[in-house]
Formats: structure tokens, sequence, C-alpha cells
């Protein structure tokens, strides 16, 4: 019994030694960016501003969900998200941003109400084993192709596939996004939780494409393989290469508007971009920066012209599709 | 020479009439301590009633749901338990060279989560996996019902052998060899005289095997195999709408209370309650072909629930160092981890006394309820938990929300019912008739609980704390919701690393999380080996 008290009370203390200190004149900051890719960013921001920051990390879908349940009283000061859906889904919550921040990117990478803006581009691509795969998808219809059958890996419940249906649904409208999905299941797709182990399989074979963001195959690259697979941005201007920002906006009842507004101008610097390039291997949005070695320029990509801040007005009825057409 | 007393079935409620003060005094605490516990379910079932169900699934998805989350539960429990008797019994009661060693390997498979598990199953397996690359044997990837059983079962099935082994040794050694003095052979014995009476432990670890298996999502997700856990986390994640994801949660609790209303019915009424062997007994000696196919048994489930994950995890760090990846250490994150881990378990096994009380020594008719109360609990997905606290802290307990002790709080409540179970079974194990003995000559109520009550369930509660430090050091979904900003644990590393595809790091945090697990575990197994 003693000792039962002494453990719990020994955790405690254990807790209280690392935990973090009062949140006080700090920016808090809600990120659905992982904290392997952007601690690093958060601290040269830290070092260069002098302004404190602590991150919530957690999924972009989840943030959007908990701030919509905070409401009002929530404590964060910025989202920062991986999707334009996750951010659109809580513009109610956001602040206008100043022209001077929105000008910084080409506007089709940010709000149209001009409540949060893009920070980096991440591409969808057809990820590909290069020992097996002969012929490539020329459009996003190609992929249901009966040649395909049993070879293509989807994350259906991903937030990054989710977000891909939404823009479909907004290209040509829900029944014959359906009907695409529908294509997609009868071909029997593998299907994974993340992008990931998607880029995986395809490196090993066990998959010969997959639905993916471009940067995971970089990464694994980084680990020392994905020597065996290449990205295939799908030529015809279709969603198959639709460019999803990751953008961060800044919640209306902050009591650290400044800081706020120096994070994001951090996030387009120069400096920032550049990381973004090399580290996390994305898109720069701003001019002058070029993307990873490997990667064609964002200007040379035939990508579909949709509206960003509608994608989260579609998410719900994406997630009932993908549903409706059995791929979950 | 003292001959243990024969035991015999006792009915182990006390009599009706002699509701004395001590039981209404474990009744107060209980319902004190059972607060939190509720916090979950009451929040759930008020958000699905104040505010609707969303677009939930159509009936026929449902009921397909349905079966494949009792077929895969019915069998993991019935393989885990399996796995886990014999390993139990191997290391326990026989002769077997490095008896002892086995009986660690045979526990160490818990400190696993089944995410990670799942995770190295799909990178040993398959075309290019560590199996195929090393052996030249290409062994396809288990996916869908077969892998989910497999893996589930093989890292379950150490709760089995944990929960078994101790109630192995507290057999009277005298009715087993009153049976063989009869003439039975081994083999009957074993299912006439011993299983009968492991009946109380085998029912405990179904319990935890069966409704951990009905909670699960790491394993099913990554291996593909559709459970309602998993249709849940897939409502979750695509969407904003949290309303669908807790109405299914809700439906889950109500199968979670149908499977116990089932266990409870075919539950037997009377307990063995029998004080420690008097003496020792002789281990069963292993020769010839028996023995060779008890080590190997024993060697492939090390091989497989061992060998193989930390091979994948070691292959991932060498080959990422090879690569250049800059490494990171993880110490805040182990020290947060195993913070909130004992935190959690000191707090869960205190709690669970009064509880364990309750539905054992003084029993009442809501003895039942009280039970049901915590499995079903730990039968609810935790993101499920994790979302109806919140939306519970956020109403009703502002300060609270994103503070660790609402955290630990609800760790408690979803894993207390571990070491709830494993004092019940430690108190089973004795007649409450010592407590009134004390009482009766003339101890005070306190130092009857010090001096009598807490001693004999002390294996129980040290069992149960062990399990609940290995359950929160496992936990992702709940801590993601609830951690204060900034508050990174091991598991929530794990999570992000392997998201990401920065497997390095994923395999330093996952090696960590071992390592620090092994501590309780080898404690836990301590009192074992020195018996």
């Amino acid at each position: 019994m003693k000792r039962l008290v002494a453990v719990a009370v020994f955790g405690a203390l254990v807790v209280a030694a690392c935990g973090s200190s009062g949140s006080d004149n700090r920016l808090i900051v809600y990120s659905g960016r992982s904290e392997e890719l952007i601690q690093q960013l958060i601290d040269r921001f830290t070092d260069s501003t002098g302004v404190e920051v602590e991150v919530r990390y957690a999924g972009s879908t989840d943030l959007a969900a908990t701030l919509l349940q905070e409401g009002d009283t929530t404590d964060a000061d910025v989202f920062f998200a991986q999707d334009p859906a996750s951010l659109g889904s809580v513009a109610d919550l956001l602040a206008d941003l100043p022209r001077s921040i929105l000008d910084l990117v080409d506007p089709k990478f940010a709000d149209r109400n001009g409540r949060w803006v893009g920070t980096s581009g991440r591409v969808r691509t057809f990820v590909y084993n290069t020992e097996t795969t002969i012929e490539l998808p020329q459009t996003i219809d190609d992929v249901t192709d009966p040649r395909w059958f049993g070879e293509v890996g989807v994350a259906p419940t991903n937030g990054s596939f989710l977000a891909f249906v939404s823009a479909m649904i907004l290209e040509r409208g829900e029944d014959a996004t359906l009907q695409w999905l529908e294509s997609l299941e009868m071909n029997r797709p593998q299907e994974f939780p993340r992008n990931s182990p998607i880029v995986a399989a395809a490196d090993s074979g066990v998959v010969e494409g997959g639905l993916v963001n471009h940067y995971y195959l970089l990464r694994l690259r980084a680990e020392g393989e994905g020597t065996h697979s290449e990205n295939w941005f799908i030529p015809a201007g279709d969603v198959g290469t639709l460019v999803m920002p990751a953008g961060v906006g800044i919640l209306s009842v902050t009591d650290m508007p400044e800081a706020a507004r120096q994070f994001i101008e951090f996030l387009l610097s120069e400096a920032a971009q550049t990381y973004f390039a090399t580290e996390t291997f994305e898109f720069p949005l701003i001019p002058g920066v070029p993307p990873a070695r490997g990667l064609p320029a964002l200007k040379d990509l035939n990508t579909p012209d949709i509206d960003l801040s509608e994608l989260a007005d579609v998410l719900e009825d994406a997630a009932r599709l993908v549903s409706e057409a059995g791929l979950v | 020479m003292t001959v243990g007393p024969l035991t015999a079935p006792v009915e182990t409620a006390p009599s009706r009439g002699r509701r004395s003060k001590s039981s209404r005094g474990w009744w107060t605490a209980t319902a004190i301590v059972l607060l939190p516990a509720l916090i979950p379910p009451i929040s759930l079932a008020w958000q699905v009633l104040t505010k609707g169900t969303g677009a939930t699934l159509p009936l026929d998805r449902l009921l397909v749901l349905f079966a494949s989350t009792v077929g895969l539960t019915i069998a993991v429990t019935a393989t885990a338990l399996s796995i886990g008797t014999t390993t139990a019994w191997l290391t326990n009661r026989t002769d077997l060279p490095a008896r002892k060693v086995w009986m660690i390997l045979a526990a160490l498979p818990l400190v696993i989560p089944s995410y990670m598990a799942a995770l190295t199953i799909i990178g040993a397996t398959g075309p290019d996996g560590l199996i195929s690359t090393w052996v030249g044997l290409e062994i396809p990837t288990p996916y869908g019902f077969v892998g989910a059983w497999l893996a589930l079962s093989v890292f379950l099935a150490p709760m089995a052998h944990l929960i078994v082994s101790p109630a192995l040794r507290l057999i009277d050694p005298a009715t087993e060899e009153a049976a063989t003095g009869l003439g039975a052979g081994q083999r009957r014995v074993f299912f006439t005289v011993t299983l009968p009476q492991l009946r109380p432990a085998l029912v405990s670890a179904g319990l935890m095997v069966g409704l951990y298996t009905v909670s699960d999502f790491g394993a099913v997700s990554l291996l593909r195999f559709d459970t309602f856990t998993r249709a849940i986390f897939t409502l979750y994640a695509g969407q904003i709408d949290r309303r669908p994801a807790a109405a299914l949660s809700l439906v889950l609790m109500i199968l979670a209370l149908a499977i116990l209303f089932i266990e409870r019915r075919s539950r037997p009424r009377a307990g063995y309650a029998m004080p420690r062997p008097g003496r020792a007994r002789r281990p069963v000696a292993m020769r010839g072909w028996p023995k060779g196919l008890a080590l190997a048994f024993l060697s492939a489930f090390a091989f497989f629930s061992l060998a193989v994950p930390i091979s994948v995890l070691l292959f991932w760090l060498i080959r990422g160092l090879s690569a250049g990846v800059k490494l990171g250490a993880f110490w805040d994150e182990t020290l947060r981890s195993m913070g909130v881990s004992l935190a959690a378990a000191g707090l869960a096994a205190l709690a669970s006394l009064p509880v364990a009380m309750v539905t054992t020594w003084k029993r009442s008719r809501f003895s039942g309820a009280v039970e049901s109360a915590t499995w079903a609990i730990y039968a609810l997905p935790h993101i499920t938990v994790g979302i109806a606290v919140v939306a519970f802290a956020l109403t009703w307990a502002r300060p609270l929300y994103q503070s660790v002790l609402l955290l630990v709080l609800t760790y408690v409540a979803m894993f207390m019912a571990q070491s709830v179970s494993t004092v019940q079974d430690s108190l089973r194990r004795v007649s409450p008739v010592l407590e009134d003995a004390s009482r009766g000559l003339g101890r005070g109520p306190l130092r009857t609980l010090a001096g009598v009550t807490v001693p004999l369930a002390s294996p129980g509660l040290a069992a149960g704390a062990a399990l609940v430090f290995l359950s929160v050091m496992k936990e992702l979904p709940a801590t993601l919701l609830l951690r204060p900003n900034g508050f990174e644990t091991l598991a929530i590393r794990i999570w992000s690393t392997t998201g990401e595809g920065f497997y390095t790091m994923a395999s330093v945090a996952s090696l960590a999380l071992i390592a620090v697990s092994i501590v309780p575990l080898l404690a836990l197994t301590y009192r074992d080996l020195s018996d």
C-alpha cells in the first residue's frame, strides 16, 4: 500500500519535473504538421524573434475538431495545418490576415476570404516501382484501368486522400466522383492506413504504384531506401496532380496578434521556405526559392484549377462517398 | 508435517444478515473511485442523446462489423489463452532447462504495442521483408483476419501467461497428487483437476484479452481487418463531425456490456478459497519428444514475438545510421511516459482495492454493475474515451482541460479493470473469514486493513499496477487528445515518426519504450522467479 502511494507520488513528481511551465507570454500553436518536420523551424523562429512557442502536435482534422469544440475558449493563437480543408472548416474562428501577408503567395494558395495562407506545397502524385511498371497513367482515370488490378496502393481513410476526393468533387461533381471511386474499388486497390507505407510498398514491389503525396518518397530516400521507385506527376492537369498547400491562420481570440503575425511572416520568409524545400521536401510558395533537387518547378506541373477555399465544404461528402464506394 | 487444508469450493460472499460497518466504508470508497470511471460513458451517452448521431453507417455494414469484431475477439481470446496457459504451465510446472529465462521471455512481448507489432510484421514479411532478404524465404504479409488474429494472439498471450502463472503456483499440490494417486494420468489431472481450479484466472485473462481486442486499433488498421473500432477511427479521422464516431462507440459499449452479461451468466458462483500450498510440489519431468516439442514451442513463440520485432527495429536503426540520419534522444518523452504511467499505475491499484473488495468479499446486488462498469470502459476504443473526456472537460471542468491530472485520471478509468481483476484474483484465494477474525480479535478497521487485507491483496495489487503501467506506456489516442500542449510521450513520438516515414527515429523511440517497460515486467516476474 505504502509502496503504491510512493509509486503514484513519484510518478507525479517526475511529471511535474518535466512538465512545461505556464502558458503566459507564449505563442500557442496548434500544429497538424508533425514535430519531426517543423520543430526545428519553430526553434529558429524563437531564436530570431525571442517569442517563446508552445506547440500542440496532432492530426490536422483532429485539431480542427478540437478547435471547433473549444470555440472561443481556446488557448490557441495560431493554427498550422497540413491541408486547406482543415483550415477551411475552422475559418469562422480565424481572423482576417493582413494584405501584406496574403500578397506574399500566389492567391490560388490562399483563402479567398483571407483567413489563411499557404506556407508550402504538397503535390498529389503517383508513386511507382521503376522495375515493374512500364506504362504510366496519363490521367487520374487511367489509375482505375483493369491493367492496375490489385496493384495500386491507396490510403482511403487518410486526410490527404480525402482532400484529393474533395477536390475531385469540386472538379467533376458528386456523381462522377462516386463513379471514379467505384471503378477504383472494382480494381481491388490495396488499402493502407497512411501514405508512408504505400511508398515503402511501391519501393519493395508489394504494389506497382500508389496515390500519395510527393514528399514521402524523398523522405524514404533520406532513410536509405527508395531507390526502386519514382514519383510520377500525372500530366493531364486533373486532380491527380493536385497541389494541397499546408497553411496557417490566426485565431481571432488570440491575445498575441503581433507575435502570431510575426510567426506567419517567418514561415513565408526565405529562410523558412528554403527549410521546407530542403528538409521537408515540399514546394516553396514564395518566388525565388527553388524546390529540392530532383523535383520539377511548381509552375512546370500541370495542376488543376480548384478553389481550395471550398474544400472544407465538401470534405464530409468526400468521406461519405469513399464509404459508399466501399473503399472503407 | 502440515498438510494444506483440502480445497473445497466455498461461497465467498458473506451471509446476508451481517452487513458490517466496514462493508459500508468499502462501498463509499468504491463510489468515490468510480467517479472518474463513469465520466467517459456518461459523457458519451449525453453527447449522443443531445446532439444526435450525424451520418453513421448503414445497418448492413454495422452487422458485418459486429460479426467480424465478435469473430476476431473469440479467435484471439481462445488462441491467446491457449498459448498463455501453455507457456505458464511449461515455465511453472516442469523441469525444462532455463525455465526461469523462458518465464521472462514468455511475458516480455507485452511491452510491444500492437501497432508496433503490426508494423514490424509488415517489415519482416513480404517480397522485400527482412525474412525474405536474410533467409531467402518469402512469407506473404498476413493481411486481413489472419494477420490481425495472429498478431493480437501472440502479443496478448503474455497477459494470459502473467495471470495464469501465479494461479498455477497457488493450486494446492495435494489435490493433484490425490488425483495422481487415484491413478489419473498427467493429462487427465491437468484437464479435470488443474484446469477447473484455474477457471477464475482464465476468466479474468479472457476478459482482459478479449475486451482489449475489441478496443484495439493499431493491429487491425495496419493489417487491414475491419472491426468496429477501426470503423470508429475511420469515421473520426475522416470528418470534423465527431457525432457519428460517438454514436458508433455507444453501440460498441453496449456490445461489450452484452459480452459481460454472457460471461457473468456462465461464471461459477463459488470461488476457491485456499491458503498458500503447505509444501512444495515436484516439477513434472520433461523427457524425450515432449521436452523437444515444449522447447520448440517456446522458441517459436519467442522468435515471432520478440526476435522478429526487435530485429526489424534494429534493422531500421542501422539502415538509417548508415544513411547518415541524425539521431535524436527522447529523454523528456521517456520521463513523461514513465511519470504518467507510474502515477496511473499506483492510483489504479489503490482505486481497485475497494472495487475488488465490494465485488468479492463484500458482495451486494450492485457488485455486478460495479464490475461491468470498469470492464465496459476498458473495452471502449481509446479515441472514444478521449473524445468523451474532452467534451466533459470543456463543458463541466474547463480548468482540468488539457491537464496532466485529467490525463492520469482518464488512464486510471481506462485501465482500472486490469488491476481490479488481479486484486479480485488475490482476494478470492483467501477466505473473507480472516478479516472478520481480525475484527473479532479486537483490531480496528484501519489496522485490519493494513495488517490483514492489504497484505492478502498485495500480489494482486502489484500485478495490477504493473499491467496498468504497461498499458499506459503504450496508450496513444486518448493521450493525443488529452495531454497538455507540448506533453509528448514515447507513444506519441512513435506515432508521429512512423507516420512521416522517419523510421530511424521511430526505432529509437520504440526501443526506448521497450527498455522502460521491461523494468515493471521484471518486477512482476521477479515474484514468480523467487518462488
